[in-house]
């Protein structure tokens, strides 16, 4: 009690001038399976005093004594009605049943009901549930979520053979993906063929491009929060799918006493995935393990354990061995402080590993990140008017860019550490949701982070402070003049930085059906992907923010006008954004990353922009559902000599990212046909990525050296693809249960090669020059067997 | 290493083909190969330079050869001044060169009322030790290869260049050696051919010719970042930039010429695959 009252005790007196009220709370769950219900609506009939569920399914809202229809409301759900006579505090928790008596699909499921939608403030997000994934065609028969973002607005990719994705002209390091609260630091499995998020025990995920809540931070561009399924807790199941490139299981269910439940699932493809040599001795393949439990205390605590453990292996004959993955570990406590104020503590720990083994040179490399991560969040419903969500965070980090070491004893490689970097990243916030007025919501968040680069290496130092120099005559950046080192202690700060991230969120609510919403956020980010590649790849190295290297800051604001029509069968989301990033680290000609411990020297500061418009159409009932995403947007960077002097990075003046995209359209849809065959298909178009084409030739050690002038002058074709997909469910007993499917999909209907790259050289047998593209993907048919017992 | 991983990723999944796009021709400028190489054992006196301009990247006829430039290259110690004659053809020429270790050139090229000049110093080279052949030692277990062998001195940083040429091909394969990892240590190097089918790899017969370069930490990142934008199909290559040599312009220094001077002693061997089997 008195640590609720010291927590809260700037509110009390707000409190005091409350009219006799009562609060109802409790929670809300999905009947058949016991899962915890997210983004759920309960309100008060015929009032505005209304609530929404938080993740972990708690609602709790306040109303004058009285006699109510409480409503709850999930889409998808059947809605439950109940009469509540509300003269003291009442705890109430429901399990609503899944709508199956109509044929509506869900595709895209705004974060409350249709109506409340209309009104939150908080916009530029999107919550996809794994059904609606499942119903999408897929490559390789494997259902794909990250693959699935990338069919909203304002989401592109650099294609196949590529990890990560970008949101609003943002680049892949600027994500911040989450899997029950652990940062995930790549997100794809061999090379972004899959997602390491096995659907199977994925609830669902958000997806937020703008406007990001307070209690977010740490990445300039988005969040992706994904969340795992607690396990059923009615009864054991298994489910799984049996593909011609990977196959999964996933066990659930109830444990001690009906007190808890549990999850446990497993993916794997096979080990001659994509060898197109012959000869056993080459494999590539991938696994993942995801282990999920929780267990109710008494009502007002419940503990959660949740971890993942994924690695990618690629073996080429004796000469090649990489593998590389992350393992993370959550455990939780929710606690229920009263009525009104509702607790979560996490405990995170995380790695990325990567190994690389070059046999045929005798070295082998090791590089990781490891971060451990404490956070208490808190959420206050302070009255129907007000919840406020504040909590605190703390990440400690220990990256490891780089070990060298030979294989063996006749290596020519002698042993070698790159410096280990230390980094914390601490956080308080506070976010108020606010009703001004009827028609009037206001989202106000507070976020103030603290860096502090920590010692346990030496910086170096670097003559007039420049650790890059302009070369005047020669006309190119260098790396400048190394006149020693510090060396600093473990515990030791090297140097801190801190920030002030104000979040705002507004929706003006024009009538039933349609809204304005404005947003506003500001947001740092500390750590820093390097990478001169255009498409990142697994061996691509973290770095934190330290004496060199500034931390990012964005500031993207906002608007969007949102609309409804024909009852909420149709609706369509328009958003415009502009934002900009401070401190982007861009690389200077001729930079080289890989194993420097020295990356200072490589790199110049500068800043990106980015804006754009959004259209999201909507069909969200009836046989047929699926939307029209199309967005029209630039982003750029720059990139002046600063410090270093000269011109800087591309002469100093604006140019394309490797992520911009003019145009992207993507149209998908699925259509149910009778309760045996349903169709799906998604079509997508984008806009070729900024690529740099040669503007000339010359001779050179008898070779033809192509001339490259100004980046990302020129474009890749324009991506575009079609896939297909369909389901049957076979004929079966309607209480059987064995229900099993078959998924027939095919990717890339129409074959289109599309260019992961094009690069330019001389044919080797004619001497002549060439432009060679490389496309990964033609024509993908599979089948998959997917079963549930 | 992202080459090694795309060699991988490429040969797992990813199908190339020539394509027919369109690219920019910028304006021509003046290149400059100067590459005055002492091979071992040779007293060095015949030494060429050449001069071209930049041509469209498509361009399919010989380089557009600069005649009429003047070419000199300046012994600082003593001022001796060589003269390189125009042999009309874009080569300059001299064959009474007098190399000697440690001492700085200068390289001056006066063509079209310009005056582009640079200064190295001539460095001594590593000896190849061995060249040997194999074919379980490279990245294909059957594929033949040539290794080559020499010793990198300890206590002093070295970069290096091997030039592999397989007499029948059309240019030459490069590989930049920076001894960060292997300071001290015998180094040895292999240079293997591969393709769709095996007659793209050596046979017995082939013969390669071998030049070992000591070279400088500024040629290193130039010749780095030249090989690493003419090798092949890379994805994860770097983002292709210009890239600037050391020779400048004194007269316009926007007129920026290509190329390199360079001035170094190289150990060259020859080796002919034999039948292994």
């Amino acid at each position: 009690m008195s640590t609720k009252l010291s927590i809260c005790f700037l509110l009390v007196t707000t409190l005091m001038f409350a009219q006799e009220k009562f609060t109802v709370s409790g929670s809300v769950k999905d009947f058949a399976n016991g899962e915890s219900v997210f983004g759920a609506s309960v309100y008060l009939e015929n009032t505005s005093a209304g609530a929404v569920t938080n993740a972990y399914g708690f609602y709790s809202l306040t109303a004058p004594e009285g006699t109510y229809n409480l409503v709850v409301s999930y889409l998808g759900y059947n809605t439950v009605k109940v009469e509540i006579k509300l003269n003291k505090n009442l705890n109430l928790s429901f399990e609503l049943e899944e709508d199956t008596t109509s044929l509506d699909e869900v595709v895209i499921t705004a974060e409350e009901s249709e109506k409340s939608n209309i009104r939150d403030p908080q916009m530029s997000v999107a919550l996809i549930k794994t059904s609606t994934i499942k119903q999408m065609p897929a490559v390789l028969g494997e259902v794909d979520l990250v693959k699935s973002i990338q069919l909203l607005p304002g989401v592109t990719n650099n294609g196949e053979g590529s990890n990560g994705f970008n949101v609003r002209g943002g680049a892949t390091d600027q994500n911040l993906v989450l899997l029950d609260e652990a940062i995930i630091f790549n997100e794809s499995h061999l090379f972004g063929f899959f997602s390491v998020f096995n659907a199977d025990v994925v609830k669902d995920m958000k997806l937020y491009k703008g406007n990001i809540p307070s209690n977010f931070g740490g990445r300039v561009s988005s969040v992706l929060d994904i969340r795992q399924k607690d396990g059923n807790s009615k009864e054991f199941h298994l489910n799984g799918g049996i593909g011609l490139i990977s196959s999964r299981l996933a066990a659930e269910g109830p444990m001690i006493k009906d007190k808890g439940s549990f999850i446990v699932a497993g993916r794997s493809s096979y080990a001659h995935l994509f060898l197109q040599l012959s000869g056993e001795e080459n494999t590539a393949y991938f696994y993942d393990l995801n282990v999920k439990g929780n267990y109710e205390i008494n009502t007002n605590n419940r503990l959660y354990v949740s971890g993942y453990f994924g690695r990618d292996v690629l073996n080429f004959s004796d000469a090649f061995h990489n593998s590389y993955g992350n393992s993370t570990f959550n455990l939780r406590w929710n606690h229920v402080f009263s009525d009104k104020l509702f607790s979560n503590a996490s405990f995170i720990y995380g790695k990325y590993n990567y190994d690389l083994i070059l046999d045929f040179i005798g070295l082998d490399w090791v590089s990781s990140i490891s971060n451990f991560n404490g956070k208490y969040d808190f959420k206050f419903y302070l009255n129907n008017k007000t919840t406020i969500d504040f909590g605190a965070s703390a990440i400690t980090y220990t990256f490891n860019p780089g070990e060298v070491r030979p294989t063996d004893e006749d290596s020519a490689i002698n042993p070698g550490n790159l410096d280990k970097r230390r980094a914390i990243e601490s956080a308080l916030y506070l976010n108020a949701d606010h009703k001004l007025s009827d028609k009037l919501n206001l989202q106000l968040g507070l976020r103030f982070s603290m860096f502090n680069r920590m010692g346990g290496q030496a910086i170096a130092t670097y003559a007039n402070n420049q650790p890059v120099v302009y070369n005047e005559t020669l006309g190119f950046y260098e790396s400048g003049t190394k006149t020693g080192e510090i060396e600093y202690d473990k515990g030791k700060s090297i140097i801190d930085f801190s920030n002030f991230e104000p979040r705002l969120g507004l929706a003006y609510e024009l009538n039933e059906s349609a809204s304005i919403k404005m947003g506003y956020s500001r947001i740092s980010q500390y750590l820093h992907l390097l990478s001169n590649t255009a498409n990142t790849t697994p061996l691509d190295v973290w770095t934190p923010s330290g004496p060199f290297i500034k931390p990012q800051i964005s500031n993207q604001y906002s608007a969007g006008y949102f609309k409804e029509f024909r009852g909420g069968k149709y609706s369509l989301e328009t958003e415009a954004y502009f934002k900009t990033v401070d401190n982007r680290i861009d690389y200077v000609d001729g930079s080289s990353l890989i194993a420097n411990n020295h990356i200072e020297t490589e790199i110049l500061s500068g800043e990106s922009r980015a804006y754009g418009l959004e259209f999201l159409l909507r069909k969200n009932k009836g046989k047929f559902t699926g939307w029209l995403a199309y967005t029209i947007s630039k982003s750029e960077q720059k990139t002046p000599g600063g410090n270093a002097g000269g011109p800087g990075i591309n002469y100093g003046k604006w140019y394309n990212t490797a992520y911009d995209r003019t145009h992207d359209v993507s149209l998908t849809g699925s259509y149910k046909l009778n309760d045996k065959w349903s169709f799906s298909s998604n079509f997508i178009y984008q806009t070729g990525r900024p690529v740099t084409y040669p503007n000339g030739q010359y001779e050179y050690e008898g070779i033809s050296v192509p001339i490259y002038g100004p980046r990302n002058t020129s474009r890749l074709p324009s991506y575009h693809r079609l896939d297909l997909a369909a389901t049957l469910n076979p004929n079966r007993k309607p209480d059987a249960r064995w229900k099993g499917e078959w998924v027939f999909s095919i990717y890339n209907a129409y074959n289109r090669r599309n260019a992961a790259s094009i690069s330019f050289g001389q044919n080797l047998e004619t001497g002549v020059n060439e432009a060679t593209r490389t496309a990964i993907f033609g024509i993908v048919p599979s089948v998959t067997y997917n079963f549930k017992f | 290493m992202k080459k090694y991983i795309y060699i991988v990723v490429s040969l797992f999944m990813a199908c190339t083909d020539v394509v027919d796009v369109d690219v920019p021709t910028a304006e021509p400028r003046l290149v400059i190969e100067a590459s005055l190489d002492w091979e071992k054992g040779t007293i060095g006196q015949n030494q060429t330079i050449k001069l071209s301009t930049t041509r469209s990247f498509y361009d399919l006829e010989s380089p557009n050869a600069v005649t009429g430039a003047t070419v000199t290259v300046t012994r600082e110690s003593d001022g001796e001044i060589y003269n390189f004659a125009d042999n009309n053809n874009g080569n300059y020429t001299i064959n009474t060169f007098d190399p000697v270790f440690n001492e700085a050139y200068t390289l001056e090229v006066i063509y079209e009322g310009e005056s582009y000049t640079a200064t190295e110093t001539l460095l001594p080279t590593t000896p190849i030790t061995k060249v040997t052949q194999s074919r379980d030692n490279g990245f294909l277990p059957d594929a033949l290869e040539v290794n080559v062998f020499f010793k990198d001195p300890a206590d002093e940083t070295n970069f290096y260049l091997l030039k592999f040429k397989d007499r029948d091909d059309y240019f030459p394969y490069l590989l930049d050696v920076s001894d960060e990892f292997l300071n001290g240590n015998e180094v040895q190097l292999f240079y293997e051919k591969s393709g769709d089918d095996e007659d793209d790899e050596f046979q017995p017969g082939d013969i390669v010719d071998i030049n070992l370069y000591n070279i400088s930490e500024r040629y290193y990142n130039y010749i780095r970042l030249l090989i690493s934008q003419t090798s092949s199909d890379n994805p994860f290559a770097p983002v292709p930039v210009e890239i600037r040599g050391n020779i400048i312009n004194n007269t316009n220094s926007d007129n920026y010429p290509y190329g390199y001077f360079r001035i170094t002693e190289t150990d060259f061997k020859t080796h002919v695959f034999v039948a292994d089997n």
